[in-house]
């Protein structure tokens, strides 16, 4: 089984490390497979104007940077752990109102999508990049002012386009992704170096690309674990 | 005013002191073994005469690797001992449960390095109260060579490392070798303390005791002895139930008439993102353990932190420009002291990190109080009752505080009922 975490955050938005010292730690405790995951904030609203004036994003401009520096990254990791780094962005759609915010990873990215986008323009080309889209904390979770509910309260709209849903995101478990049986996955939703120990994803499938994309697509072989030390 | 002259006049005693371990750590530091002989260098290179090194061909080496959960730079600290400059040696790696996220790290190593003697042994042994001698035990049992090398899983070494401890058995009085620990990395508050503690009090005290006292004073980060000397001994089994395994195998040895070698060669604890409860956990520990070892002799250390005693004058007597500025003596010439020994260990550490020096010595003074209230020790998940020379004991179920810990879960579980009640309602509704 692969030990797995596709969200990942690092001082390329609002994480507390960085990358290369990120991936060190998964490197380190003998990690499969992760994406680095940054934030690419709406600057639609003030919110998003405030996050993009302190960096807490990648932007159209900085982010074929970010990518040279997550593929660099990714062969040291390879040569060195045998973990596979795969790029992606966090889309982050944030609102005053939960109800209205929304954060989707798009895991294998190639080409930059503006998180200001229209929901369906984010998917479609998500789609056409054959990128993994995957619904982050989906439901109410322990830090009320974090909930991002836009996706789960109009799930039959958009659940065709979505890949899998976190089932557990660090330290919150979101039983109604079972309930509804979608496809899951469980991520750390790393931020600063302690998250390391958090919900996990187990993949029996071949460490690469093609075939985790497929794993999770299909969601066979996929578990969760609470990775603890 | 006599309160001020009596703390100036033990806060100087540290001073010295200090002064002392710097000056231990820079001899231990200058020799070396050259050819056949103990050597110190420096701008007058000499011969320690008395020691006197046979050739003798190279002894093939079991390293025993007791793993438990993750430590930080887990991966390289353990790879480092694959890539050792020394043609005959075995790793054992040593786990009590597959499901250990170490586990995974160790089987990781064993693919990396396909051509290293590499074995990972899984079992769970409950032979004594210390869970690291229980890690030990079936490795050491697995091991086929006569030297043993008991190295733990949060240090690096570099590829010289076996050549050089390796030297010291050439003299057959050697009964074990032990080395000097310098911390290195530190990304957290917590890490960089414990880094400033290992580069100044711990290296400092080991060499101090090493040199100007002759005691044995064996760290068990690094530990390399002959299979017949350590069960004549007793083994591990004399062991299994104290926490301070390492110091009672060297004072054994000690006593057995062999040598205790403190070798020059510094090994690596990479520390780098340690949370604070991690910090204090470890020096409560080890702050118990040296209590119940050294009994009075613990007042010593106490003795041996100006910084903590040159504030005592301000807090007992007065605000005023003397106590101040003596203080501000004093913390400056342990930032300079503890800078100095950073550089010659090659800590590597960032010189501003040693301004935080002063706050890291009161925090181990307050610390060093700790012991003296209690005797329960929590270690790799495991709580137990310290007793004398460290022997271990297990916790008993009723105590007091778990008593009043029951009571408050009694409560706790009735508002767990109340969130579990709330949240099934929340998600029929979704």
């Amino acid at each position: 089984m692969l030990l797995c975490d596709f969200h990942i955050h690092t001082k390329y938005s609002d994480g507390s490390v960085e990358l290369r010292k990120t991936i060190d730690i998964f490197g380190q405790a003998g990690f499969d497979a992760i994406a680095i995951t940054d934030h690419v904030v709406n600057g639609d609203n003030s919110i998003g104007k405030l996050a993009h004036r302190l960096k807490l994003s990648v932007t159209a401009k900085n982010f074929d940077e970010y990518m040279s520096n997550v593929q660099y990254e990714a062969e040291r990791a390879w040569n060195k752990y045998e973990m596979l780094v795969i790029p992606g962005v966090e889309i982050t759609k944030n609102y005053i109102a939960p109800e209205k915010s929304a954060h989707i990873l798009i895991i294998d990215i190639k080409d930059f999508i503006p998180a200001c986008a229209e929901y369906e323009k984010i998917f479609l080309e998500a789609k056409k990049q054959n990128a993994l889209i995957v619904a982050c904390h989906p439901h109410n979770m322990s830090d009320v002012s974090m909930d991002t509910l836009f996706l789960w309260n109009n799930r039959e709209k958009y659940a065709r386009y979505i890949d899998a849903w976190e089932i557990a995101n660090r330290d919150d478990v979101f039983n109604i992704v079972s309930l509804k049986k979608y496809p899951y996955i469980a991520n750390s939703d790393f931020h600063k170096a302690r998250h390391l120990y958090s919900w996990k994803t187990l993949l029996n499938c071949e460490k690469n690309i093609d075939s985790i994309k497929k794993c999770i697509r299909y969601n066979k072989g996929v578990a969760i674990t609470l990775f603890r030390n | 005013m006599e309160i001020f002259y009596v703390f100036a006049g033990i806060t100087i005693l540290g001073l010295i002191a200090y002064g002392l371990q710097i000056w231990a750590v820079r001899a231990t530091l200058k020799e070396q073994v050259i050819g056949n002989r103990l050597w110190v260098i420096g701008k007058k290179n000499y011969c320690l005469s008395p020691i006197t090194y046979r050739p003798s061909p190279v002894f093939p080496i079991s390293i025993l690797k007791p793993l438990k959960g993750l430590d930080d730079n887990l991966f390289d600290n353990l790879a480092s001992f694959c890539t050792q400059d020394y043609p005959e040696y075995e790793i054992i790696f040593s786990l009590q449960d597959y499901n250990d996220p170490a586990y995974k790290v160790a089987r990781k190593i064993k693919d990396k390095y396909p051509e290293k003697n590499i074995s990972i042994i899984v079992k769970k042994c409950e032979d004594g109260l210390n869970p690291k001698v229980n890690n030990l035990i079936p490795a050491y049992k697995a091991s086929q060579y006569d030297y043993v090398l008991i190295s733990d899983s949060n240090v690096m070494a570099d590829k010289d490392y076996l050549k050089e401890i390796v030297k010291h058995m050439k003299d057959p009085n050697v009964g074990i070798v032990s080395n000097v620990i310098k911390g290195v990395g530190g990304s957290t508050i917590s890490s960089i303390f414990e880094n400033l503690h290992l580069n100044s009090f711990v290296i400092g005290g080991v060499c101090f005791l090493n040199k100007f006292l002759k005691m044995p004073c064996v760290i068990g980060k690094s530990m390399l002895l002959k299979k017949s000397d350590l069960e004549a001994i007793g083994g591990f089994t004399a062991v299994k139930d104290v926490l301070a395994e390492d110091y009672v195998i060297g004072e054994r040895i000690h006593k057995m008439g062999k040598k205790v070698v403190l070798s020059n060669h510094a090994i690596s604890n990479v520390n780098e993102y340690w949370g604070v409860s991690k910090f204090l956990n470890r020096h409560t520990r080890w702050g118990k353990l040296r209590w119940r070892i050294g009994g009075i002799k613990y007042i010593s250390e106490l003795i041996g932190n100006p910084v903590l005693i040159s504030l005592i004058p301000i807090l007992l007597w007065e605000i005023s420009r003397t106590t101040v500025s003596f203080a501000l003596f004093v913390f400056i010439s342990k930032i300079i002291g503890d800078l100095y020994l950073g550089k010659i260990t090659h800590s590597n550490s960032n010189p501003m990190v040693y301004l935080l020096s002063p706050v890291k010595d009161i925090i181990i003074g307050l610390i060093w109080f700790v012991p003296i209230l209690s005797s329960t020790v929590v270690w790799r998940g495991n709580r137990y009752i310290i007793g004398k020379d460290s022997m271990l004991s297990p916790y008993p179920e009723t105590r007091g505080p778990q008593k009043v810990a029951r009571l408050f879960g009694v409560v706790v579980g009735m508002w767990s009922w109340r969130y579990r009640i709330v949240n099934a309602i929340k998600t029929r509704i979704a």
